[in-house]
Protein backbone atom coordinates (compact mmCIF):
# COMPACT_ATOMS: atom_id res chain seq x y z
CA UNK A 1 0.00 0.00 0.00
CA UNK A 2 2.68 2.63 0.90
CA UNK A 3 4.50 2.14 -2.46
CA UNK A 4 1.13 2.95 -4.33
CA UNK A 5 0.71 6.21 -2.54
CA UNK A 6 4.60 6.89 -3.01
CA UNK A 7 3.83 6.84 -7.12
CA UNK A 8 0.26 8.28 -6.52
CA UNK A 9 2.11 11.06 -4.37
CA UNK A 10 4.98 11.52 -7.60
CA UNK A 11 2.15 11.37 -10.44
CA UNK A 12 0.62 14.37 -8.51
CA UNK A 13 3.36 16.11 -7.99
CA UNK A 14 4.67 15.90 -11.82
CA UNK A 15 1.46 16.24 -13.14
CA UNK A 16 0.90 19.50 -11.16
CA UNK A 17 4.25 20.66 -12.36
CA UNK A 18 3.47 20.08 -15.85
CA UNK A 19 0.72 21.98 -15.60
CA UNK A 20 2.30 24.96 -13.87
CA UNK A 21 5.27 24.91 -15.73
CA UNK A 22 3.00 24.97 -18.76
CA UNK A 23 1.30 28.21 -18.05
CA UNK A 24 4.95 30.04 -16.87
CA UNK A 25 6.55 29.06 -19.96
CA UNK A 26 3.65 30.22 -22.39
CA UNK A 27 3.48 33.38 -19.85
CA UNK A 28 7.58 33.76 -20.18
CA UNK A 29 7.47 32.35 -24.08
CA UNK A 30 5.15 35.98 -24.74
CA UNK A 31 7.19 38.06 -21.98
CA UNK A 32 10.46 36.96 -23.83
CA UNK A 33 8.82 37.80 -27.04
CA UNK A 34 7.35 41.19 -26.44
CA UNK A 35 10.87 42.40 -24.60
CA UNK A 36 12.74 41.46 -27.96
CA UNK A 37 10.22 43.30 -29.70
CA UNK A 38 10.44 46.89 -27.34
CA UNK A 39 7.16 45.36 -26.02
CA UNK A 40 5.51 44.94 -22.88
CA UNK A 41 3.62 41.90 -23.43
CA UNK A 42 0.96 40.46 -20.98
CA UNK A 43 0.16 42.95 -18.53
CA UNK A 44 -2.87 43.89 -17.37
CA UNK A 45 -4.48 39.85 -16.19
CA UNK A 46 -2.65 39.76 -12.46
CA UNK A 47 -1.15 42.86 -11.46
CA UNK A 48 2.76 41.28 -11.57
CA UNK A 49 3.22 41.63 -15.35
CA UNK A 50 0.33 39.64 -16.30
CA UNK A 51 1.16 36.73 -14.04
CA UNK A 52 -2.47 35.49 -14.39
CA UNK A 53 -2.90 36.01 -18.03
CA UNK A 54 -2.35 31.99 -18.83
CA UNK A 55 -5.03 31.36 -16.13
CA UNK A 56 -7.51 33.43 -18.05
CA UNK A 57 -6.48 31.81 -21.27
CA UNK A 58 -6.86 28.47 -19.85
CA UNK A 59 -9.87 28.68 -18.44
CA UNK A 60 -11.10 30.37 -21.69
CA UNK A 61 -10.14 27.33 -23.29
CA UNK A 62 -11.80 24.48 -20.96
CA UNK A 63 -15.08 27.20 -21.86
CA UNK A 64 -14.74 26.58 -25.68
CA UNK A 65 -17.13 24.48 -27.43
CA UNK A 66 -16.02 21.20 -28.19
CA UNK A 67 -15.59 21.23 -32.10
CA UNK A 68 -15.08 18.35 -34.30
CA UNK A 69 -14.88 18.30 -38.12
CA UNK A 70 -17.87 16.49 -39.77
CA UNK A 71 -15.04 14.49 -42.27
CA UNK A 72 -12.89 13.96 -39.32
CA UNK A 73 -11.73 10.49 -38.94
CA UNK A 74 -13.51 10.62 -35.32
CA UNK A 75 -11.34 7.97 -33.01
CA UNK A 76 -8.04 9.11 -34.71
CA UNK A 77 -8.73 12.49 -34.35
CA UNK A 78 -9.93 11.92 -31.28
CA UNK A 79 -7.22 10.64 -29.53
CA UNK A 80 -4.09 12.39 -30.97
CA UNK A 81 -4.17 15.23 -28.32
CA UNK A 82 -3.82 12.64 -25.92
CA UNK A 83 -1.00 10.77 -27.35
CA UNK A 84 0.74 13.73 -27.46
CA UNK A 85 0.17 14.83 -23.92
CA UNK A 86 1.20 10.87 -22.82
CA UNK A 87 4.95 10.99 -23.94
CA UNK A 88 5.25 14.73 -22.91
CA UNK A 89 5.03 13.19 -19.37
CA UNK A 90 6.55 9.96 -19.27
CA UNK A 91 9.93 12.04 -20.22
CA UNK A 92 9.99 12.94 -16.60
CA UNK A 93 10.25 9.08 -15.23
CA UNK A 94 14.38 9.22 -15.50
CA UNK A 95 15.05 12.35 -15.15
CA UNK A 96 16.53 13.06 -11.78
CA UNK A 97 15.54 16.74 -10.66
CA UNK A 98 17.76 16.16 -7.57
CA UNK A 99 20.08 13.73 -5.41
CA UNK A 100 16.85 12.04 -4.64
CA UNK A 101 14.11 13.44 -6.55
CA UNK A 102 13.56 10.82 -9.07
CA UNK A 103 10.53 8.72 -10.23
CA UNK A 104 12.71 5.59 -11.37
CA UNK A 105 16.20 5.04 -12.39
CA UNK A 106 15.94 2.97 -15.23
CA UNK A 107 19.30 1.71 -16.41
CA UNK A 108 18.39 2.17 -20.30
CA UNK A 109 17.14 6.11 -19.35
CA UNK A 110 18.44 7.49 -22.25
CA UNK A 111 16.97 4.83 -24.61
CA UNK A 112 14.01 4.94 -23.23
CA UNK A 113 13.70 8.79 -23.57
CA UNK A 114 14.51 8.61 -27.35
CA UNK A 115 11.88 5.68 -27.80
CA UNK A 116 9.10 7.99 -25.31
CA UNK A 117 10.09 11.50 -27.35
CA UNK A 118 9.25 9.82 -30.43
CA UNK A 119 5.80 9.13 -29.79
CA UNK A 120 5.12 12.96 -30.38
CA UNK A 121 5.70 11.91 -34.22
CA UNK A 122 2.81 9.60 -34.16
CA UNK A 123 0.67 11.81 -32.22
CA UNK A 124 1.49 14.44 -34.81
CA UNK A 125 0.59 12.35 -37.86
CA UNK A 126 -2.25 11.13 -36.20
CA UNK A 127 -4.01 14.72 -36.09
CA UNK A 128 -2.79 15.47 -39.51
CA UNK A 129 -4.54 12.40 -41.16
CA UNK A 130 -7.51 12.41 -38.81
CA UNK A 131 -8.15 15.68 -39.53
CA UNK A 132 -9.07 15.02 -43.22
CA UNK A 133 -7.57 18.45 -44.16
CA UNK A 134 -5.05 19.20 -46.76
CA UNK A 135 -3.13 21.95 -44.64
CA UNK A 136 -2.97 19.57 -41.40
CA UNK A 137 -2.01 16.65 -44.01
CA UNK A 138 0.99 18.44 -45.12
CA UNK A 139 2.03 19.96 -41.93
CA UNK A 140 2.27 16.07 -40.28
CA UNK A 141 3.99 15.02 -43.52
CA UNK A 142 6.36 17.56 -43.00
CA UNK A 143 6.94 16.91 -39.18
CA UNK A 144 6.98 12.99 -39.96
CA UNK A 145 10.28 14.04 -42.08
CA UNK A 146 11.46 16.68 -39.74
CA UNK A 147 11.05 14.44 -36.79
CA UNK A 148 12.46 11.18 -38.45
CA UNK A 149 15.66 12.88 -39.84
CA UNK A 150 16.57 14.68 -36.79
CA UNK A 151 16.08 11.75 -34.37
CA UNK A 152 19.38 10.51 -36.11
CA UNK A 153 21.58 13.53 -34.77
CA UNK A 154 19.72 13.68 -31.57
CA UNK A 155 20.36 9.79 -30.48
CA UNK A 156 23.99 10.32 -32.06
CA UNK A 157 25.18 13.18 -30.32
CA UNK A 158 23.95 11.76 -27.12
CA UNK A 159 26.31 8.43 -27.67
CA UNK A 160 29.74 10.76 -26.49
CA UNK A 161 27.79 11.31 -23.67
CA UNK A 162 27.08 7.78 -23.00
CA UNK A 163 30.83 6.75 -24.04
CA UNK A 164 32.34 8.99 -21.25
CA UNK A 165 29.82 8.15 -18.48
CA UNK A 166 30.14 4.25 -19.35
CA UNK A 167 25.93 4.29 -18.26
CA UNK A 168 22.82 4.80 -20.13
CA UNK A 169 21.34 5.93 -16.70
CA UNK A 170 20.60 9.31 -16.47
CA UNK A 171 21.50 9.34 -12.31
CA UNK A 172 25.47 7.87 -13.30
CA UNK A 173 25.38 10.42 -16.46
CA UNK A 174 25.22 12.95 -13.84
CA UNK A 175 27.12 11.43 -11.10
CA UNK A 176 29.83 11.24 -13.87
CA UNK A 177 30.09 14.80 -14.51
CA UNK A 178 30.85 15.71 -10.61
CA UNK A 179 34.28 17.39 -11.45
CA UNK A 180 33.84 18.66 -15.39
CA UNK A 181 30.42 18.90 -17.25
CA UNK A 182 30.36 16.65 -19.89
CA UNK A 183 29.70 20.04 -22.36
CA UNK A 184 33.50 20.93 -22.27
CA UNK A 185 35.00 17.94 -23.75
CA UNK A 186 31.43 17.22 -25.56
CA UNK A 187 31.07 20.46 -26.83
CA UNK A 188 29.82 19.43 -30.58
CA UNK A 189 27.58 17.07 -29.04
CA UNK A 190 26.15 19.97 -26.95
CA UNK A 191 25.32 21.61 -30.18
CA UNK A 192 24.49 19.00 -32.83
CA UNK A 193 22.01 17.87 -29.54
CA UNK A 194 20.20 21.70 -28.68
CA UNK A 195 19.96 22.23 -32.77
CA UNK A 196 18.37 18.85 -33.20
CA UNK A 197 15.96 19.05 -29.89
CA UNK A 198 14.72 22.42 -31.16
CA UNK A 199 13.84 20.77 -34.34
CA UNK A 200 12.27 17.64 -32.75
CA UNK A 201 10.11 20.39 -30.50
CA UNK A 202 9.01 22.04 -33.87
CA UNK A 203 10.50 25.41 -32.44
CA UNK A 204 11.09 28.49 -34.76
CA UNK A 205 13.70 28.51 -37.02
CA UNK A 206 12.45 24.14 -37.50
CA UNK A 207 8.77 25.10 -37.43
CA UNK A 208 7.73 24.03 -40.81
CA UNK A 209 5.11 22.17 -40.09
CA UNK A 210 2.80 24.59 -38.37
CA UNK A 211 4.45 27.39 -40.77
CA UNK A 212 1.31 29.61 -40.13
CA UNK A 213 2.09 31.86 -43.53
CA UNK A 214 1.65 29.07 -45.86
CA UNK A 215 -0.38 25.85 -43.60
CA UNK A 216 -2.74 27.84 -41.23
CA UNK A 217 -1.63 25.87 -38.13
CA UNK A 218 -0.19 22.89 -39.72
CA UNK A 219 -1.39 19.37 -37.75
CA UNK A 220 -3.35 21.79 -35.12
CA UNK A 221 -5.52 23.39 -37.67
CA UNK A 222 -8.75 21.63 -37.09
CA UNK A 223 -8.60 21.47 -32.98
CA UNK A 224 -9.73 24.17 -30.57
CA UNK A 225 -10.69 24.77 -27.19
CA UNK A 226 -9.40 21.72 -24.69
CA UNK A 227 -8.02 19.35 -27.54
CA UNK A 228 -5.91 22.65 -29.05
CA UNK A 229 -5.03 22.94 -25.09
CA UNK A 230 -3.49 19.63 -24.71
CA UNK A 231 -1.13 19.81 -27.91
CA UNK A 232 0.04 23.56 -26.42
CA UNK A 233 0.58 22.13 -23.42
CA UNK A 234 2.47 19.23 -24.42
CA UNK A 235 4.33 21.66 -26.57
CA UNK A 236 5.80 23.64 -23.58
CA UNK A 237 6.33 20.31 -21.50
CA UNK A 238 8.42 18.79 -24.53
CA UNK A 239 9.92 22.37 -24.52
CA UNK A 240 11.01 21.90 -20.73
CA UNK A 241 12.26 18.33 -20.78
CA UNK A 242 14.19 18.92 -23.84
CA UNK A 243 15.71 21.58 -21.80
CA UNK A 244 15.90 19.32 -18.82
CA UNK A 245 17.50 16.35 -20.73
CA UNK A 246 20.28 18.86 -22.07
CA UNK A 247 21.20 19.74 -18.71
CA UNK A 248 21.10 16.41 -17.53
CA UNK A 249 23.53 15.33 -20.07
CA UNK A 250 25.77 18.11 -20.38
CA UNK A 251 25.40 20.89 -17.97
CA UNK A 252 25.49 19.01 -15.06
CA UNK A 253 22.63 18.22 -14.02
CA UNK A 254 21.81 18.84 -10.06
CA UNK A 255 25.10 19.56 -10.00
CA UNK A 256 26.30 23.37 -8.51
CA UNK A 257 27.65 25.05 -5.10
CA UNK A 258 25.47 26.59 -2.58
CA UNK A 259 21.93 26.75 -3.31
CA UNK A 260 20.05 22.90 -3.40
CA UNK A 261 20.32 20.72 -5.88
CA UNK A 262 16.95 21.20 -7.44
CA UNK A 263 17.26 24.74 -7.92
CA UNK A 264 20.17 24.46 -9.92
CA UNK A 265 18.42 22.06 -11.72
CA UNK A 266 15.90 24.19 -12.21
CA UNK A 267 17.91 27.48 -13.02
CA UNK A 268 20.13 25.57 -15.38
CA UNK A 269 17.12 24.40 -17.02
CA UNK A 270 15.09 27.56 -17.09
CA UNK A 271 18.10 29.23 -18.90
CA UNK A 272 18.06 26.60 -21.80
CA UNK A 273 14.29 26.87 -22.37
CA UNK A 274 15.42 30.64 -22.11
CA UNK A 275 17.87 30.34 -25.16
CA UNK A 276 15.15 28.23 -26.61
CA UNK A 277 13.17 30.95 -27.01
CA UNK A 278 16.11 33.59 -27.49
CA UNK A 279 16.80 31.71 -30.84
CA UNK A 280 12.57 31.60 -31.70
CA UNK A 281 12.74 35.42 -31.71
CA UNK A 282 15.43 35.88 -33.49
CA UNK A 283 16.18 33.34 -36.43
CA UNK A 284 13.80 33.16 -39.10
CA UNK A 285 12.02 30.17 -40.50
CA UNK A 286 14.93 28.04 -42.54
CA UNK A 287 12.88 26.30 -46.03
CA UNK A 288 12.27 22.47 -46.26
CA UNK A 289 15.50 21.63 -48.12
CA UNK A 290 17.29 23.71 -45.61
CA UNK A 291 16.36 21.83 -43.14
CA UNK A 292 17.16 18.56 -44.42
CA UNK A 293 20.77 19.92 -45.62
CA UNK A 294 21.39 21.16 -42.23
CA UNK A 295 19.92 17.33 -40.79
CA UNK A 296 21.87 14.92 -43.11
CA UNK A 297 24.26 17.24 -44.49
CA UNK A 298 25.96 19.15 -41.10
CA UNK A 299 24.28 17.93 -38.09
CA UNK A 300 25.04 13.77 -38.78
CA UNK A 301 28.57 14.37 -39.76
CA UNK A 302 29.44 16.59 -37.07
CA UNK A 303 28.14 13.90 -34.43
CA UNK A 304 29.52 10.98 -36.08
CA UNK A 305 32.92 13.05 -36.02
CA UNK A 306 32.33 13.50 -32.19
CA UNK A 307 31.71 10.08 -31.97
CA UNK A 308 35.31 9.29 -33.35
CA UNK A 309 36.79 11.99 -31.25
CA UNK A 310 35.25 10.54 -28.20
CA UNK A 311 36.60 7.32 -29.01
CA UNK A 312 39.58 7.88 -29.42
CA UNK A 313 40.12 10.22 -26.66
CA UNK A 314 38.95 7.59 -24.61
CA UNK A 315 40.66 4.80 -25.81
CA UNK B 1 30.78 22.20 -52.83
CA UNK B 2 34.71 21.91 -51.99
CA UNK B 3 35.22 20.93 -48.54
CA UNK B 4 37.27 23.87 -47.41
CA UNK B 5 34.09 25.79 -49.01
CA UNK B 6 31.75 23.34 -46.81
CA UNK B 7 33.34 24.86 -43.58
CA UNK B 8 33.80 28.23 -44.66
CA UNK B 9 30.24 28.80 -44.93
CA UNK B 10 29.55 26.73 -41.33
CA UNK B 11 32.01 29.29 -40.07
CA UNK B 12 29.77 32.22 -41.85
CA UNK B 13 26.47 31.14 -41.08
CA UNK B 14 27.64 30.76 -37.37
CA UNK B 15 29.05 34.42 -36.88
CA UNK B 16 25.67 35.53 -38.61
CA UNK B 17 23.25 33.54 -36.14
CA UNK B 18 25.88 34.89 -33.50
CA UNK B 19 25.35 38.84 -34.76
CA UNK B 20 21.92 38.60 -35.09
CA UNK B 21 20.98 36.91 -31.32
CA UNK B 22 23.66 39.78 -29.80
CA UNK B 23 21.14 42.31 -31.59
CA UNK B 24 18.33 40.73 -30.00
CA UNK B 25 19.53 40.72 -26.56
CA UNK B 26 20.64 44.06 -26.55
CA UNK B 27 17.26 44.74 -27.39
CA UNK B 28 15.63 43.14 -24.41
CA UNK B 29 17.39 44.62 -22.03
CA UNK B 30 16.20 47.70 -23.12
CA UNK B 31 13.15 49.20 -21.56
CA UNK B 32 9.90 48.84 -23.51
CA UNK B 33 9.22 51.92 -25.70
CA UNK B 34 5.04 51.06 -24.77
CA UNK B 35 3.48 54.09 -23.16
CA UNK B 36 0.26 52.65 -20.96
CA UNK B 37 -2.11 54.49 -22.61
CA UNK B 38 -4.91 55.17 -19.65
CA UNK B 39 -2.03 55.44 -16.72
CA UNK B 40 0.41 57.41 -18.91
CA UNK B 41 -0.31 59.92 -22.15
CA UNK B 42 1.64 60.94 -24.46
CA UNK B 43 2.34 64.82 -24.29
CA UNK B 44 0.30 66.15 -27.26
CA UNK B 45 1.80 68.25 -29.81
CA UNK B 46 0.79 72.12 -30.20
CA UNK B 47 -2.19 72.85 -32.21
CA UNK B 48 -3.22 68.74 -32.12
CA UNK B 49 -6.76 68.79 -33.51
CA UNK B 50 -9.72 66.62 -31.63
CA UNK B 51 -12.78 68.95 -31.32
CA UNK B 52 -13.85 72.50 -32.08
CA UNK B 53 -14.83 74.33 -29.05
CA UNK B 54 -15.95 77.66 -28.15
CA UNK B 55 -14.06 80.50 -27.04
CA UNK B 56 -15.08 81.72 -23.33
CA UNK B 57 -13.92 85.46 -23.00
CA UNK B 58 -13.14 87.31 -19.90
CA UNK B 59 -16.65 88.08 -19.07
CA UNK B 60 -17.46 84.67 -19.39
CA UNK B 61 -19.48 85.03 -22.42
CA UNK B 62 -18.77 82.95 -25.58
CA UNK B 63 -17.03 85.16 -28.50
CA UNK B 64 -19.51 83.33 -30.63
CA UNK B 65 -22.03 85.92 -32.76
CA UNK B 66 -23.91 83.20 -34.49
CA UNK B 67 -22.56 84.74 -37.50
CA UNK B 68 -23.31 80.97 -39.21
CA UNK B 69 -20.08 81.46 -41.30
CA UNK B 70 -19.16 78.17 -39.58
CA UNK B 71 -21.92 76.20 -40.46
CA UNK B 72 -21.42 76.83 -44.11
CA UNK B 73 -18.10 76.31 -44.20
CA UNK B 74 -18.02 73.04 -42.88
CA UNK B 75 -17.58 70.48 -45.32
CA UNK B 76 -19.92 67.71 -43.66
CA UNK B 77 -22.48 70.21 -42.46
CA UNK B 78 -22.28 68.99 -38.69
CA UNK B 79 -22.96 72.66 -37.06
CA UNK B 80 -26.24 73.60 -36.39
CA UNK B 81 -26.74 76.83 -34.97
CA UNK B 82 -29.23 80.00 -35.04
CA UNK B 83 -28.89 83.26 -33.40
CA UNK B 84 -30.34 84.37 -30.11
CA UNK B 85 -33.83 86.59 -30.51
CA UNK B 86 -34.20 88.98 -27.41
CA UNK B 87 -37.88 88.99 -25.57
CA UNK B 88 -38.03 92.63 -27.64
CA UNK B 89 -38.02 91.09 -30.76
CA UNK B 90 -34.35 92.46 -31.68
CA UNK B 91 -31.03 89.98 -32.49
CA UNK B 92 -28.37 89.74 -30.04
CA UNK B 93 -25.44 88.39 -31.88
CA UNK B 94 -25.41 85.85 -29.83
CA UNK B 95 -26.39 81.97 -30.51
CA UNK B 96 -29.51 80.45 -28.92
CA UNK B 97 -27.98 76.89 -29.68
CA UNK B 98 -24.54 76.20 -31.10
CA UNK B 99 -25.30 71.94 -31.95
CA UNK B 100 -21.98 69.77 -33.26
CA UNK B 101 -22.13 66.61 -34.33
CA UNK B 102 -18.90 64.97 -33.36
CA UNK B 103 -20.17 61.43 -35.02
CA UNK B 104 -19.15 63.07 -38.32
CA UNK B 105 -16.52 65.62 -37.65
CA UNK B 106 -13.70 65.23 -39.58
CA UNK B 107 -10.94 67.58 -37.51
CA UNK B 108 -10.31 69.78 -41.02
CA UNK B 109 -10.05 73.27 -39.11
CA UNK B 110 -12.22 74.96 -41.85
CA UNK B 111 -14.92 76.57 -39.16
CA UNK B 112 -11.87 77.75 -37.46
CA UNK B 113 -10.05 78.91 -40.25
CA UNK B 114 -13.97 80.60 -41.57
CA UNK B 115 -14.61 82.53 -37.98
CA UNK B 116 -13.85 85.98 -37.79
CA UNK B 117 -14.74 86.60 -34.34
CA UNK B 118 -11.88 84.24 -32.95
CA UNK B 119 -14.76 82.13 -31.27
CA UNK B 120 -13.73 78.89 -32.54
CA UNK B 121 -10.17 77.02 -31.71
CA UNK B 122 -9.29 72.96 -31.76
CA UNK B 123 -9.12 71.62 -28.68
CA UNK B 124 -6.70 68.69 -28.32
CA UNK B 125 -9.08 66.83 -26.56
CA UNK B 126 -9.19 63.01 -28.43
CA UNK B 127 -11.28 60.88 -25.81
CA UNK B 128 -14.51 61.75 -27.16
CA UNK B 129 -16.05 58.21 -27.57
CA UNK B 130 -19.53 57.57 -25.34
CA UNK B 131 -21.67 54.34 -25.02
CA UNK B 132 -24.39 56.85 -26.72
CA UNK B 133 -25.26 58.48 -29.86
CA UNK B 134 -26.31 61.33 -27.97
CA UNK B 135 -22.86 61.57 -26.00
CA UNK B 136 -21.54 62.66 -29.33
CA UNK B 137 -24.05 65.54 -29.93
CA UNK B 138 -22.00 68.60 -28.20
CA UNK B 139 -24.15 71.57 -27.27
CA UNK B 140 -22.70 75.07 -26.34
CA UNK B 141 -22.04 74.82 -22.83
CA UNK B 142 -20.04 71.13 -23.68
CA UNK B 143 -18.38 72.80 -25.98
CA UNK B 144 -17.26 75.78 -23.84
CA UNK B 145 -16.20 73.02 -21.04
CA UNK B 146 -14.22 71.51 -23.62
CA UNK B 147 -12.42 74.76 -24.59
CA UNK B 148 -11.63 75.56 -20.69
CA UNK B 149 -10.50 71.86 -19.21
CA UNK B 150 -8.14 71.66 -22.83
CA UNK B 151 -5.33 73.05 -24.60
CA UNK B 152 -6.30 74.44 -27.45
CA UNK B 153 -5.20 76.52 -30.39
CA UNK B 154 -6.61 78.90 -33.12
CA UNK B 155 -5.29 77.64 -36.61
CA UNK B 156 -5.36 79.86 -40.00
CA UNK B 157 -3.34 80.10 -43.41
CA UNK B 158 -1.49 77.35 -41.84
CA UNK B 159 -0.42 79.32 -38.89
CA UNK B 160 -1.09 78.76 -35.26
CA UNK B 161 -2.64 82.04 -33.99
Amino acid sequence: MPQLLVALIKVVVILGFVGVNALFLIWLERKVSARIQNRVGPYRVGPPHGLLQTIADAIKLLAKEDVMPGAADRWVWFFAPVVMFIPAILVFLPIPFGPQLIVKDLNIGILYIAAVTSFSLLAIFMAGWGSNNKYSLLGAMRAAAQLVSYEVPLVLSVIGVVMMAQSMSLVDIVAGQERIWFVVPQILGFIVFFIASLAELNRTPFDLSEAESELVAGYITEYSGLRWGFFFVAEYTNLFTASAIAVTLFLGGWHGPLLPPIIWFLIKTYFLVFVAMWIRWTLPRVRIDQLADIGWKFLLPVSLFNILLTGVFLS
Amino acid sequence: MSTLGFFREVVDSATSIIKGHVVTIKEFFQPPITVHYPEEKLELPKGSRGIPALVVNEEGRLNCTACGLCARACPPQIIDLKMLVGSDGKKQQYPEYFNLDMSRCMQCNLCVEACPFDALEMADAYELSGYELEDLMYDMDRLADIWKNHKSVRIAGGEKI
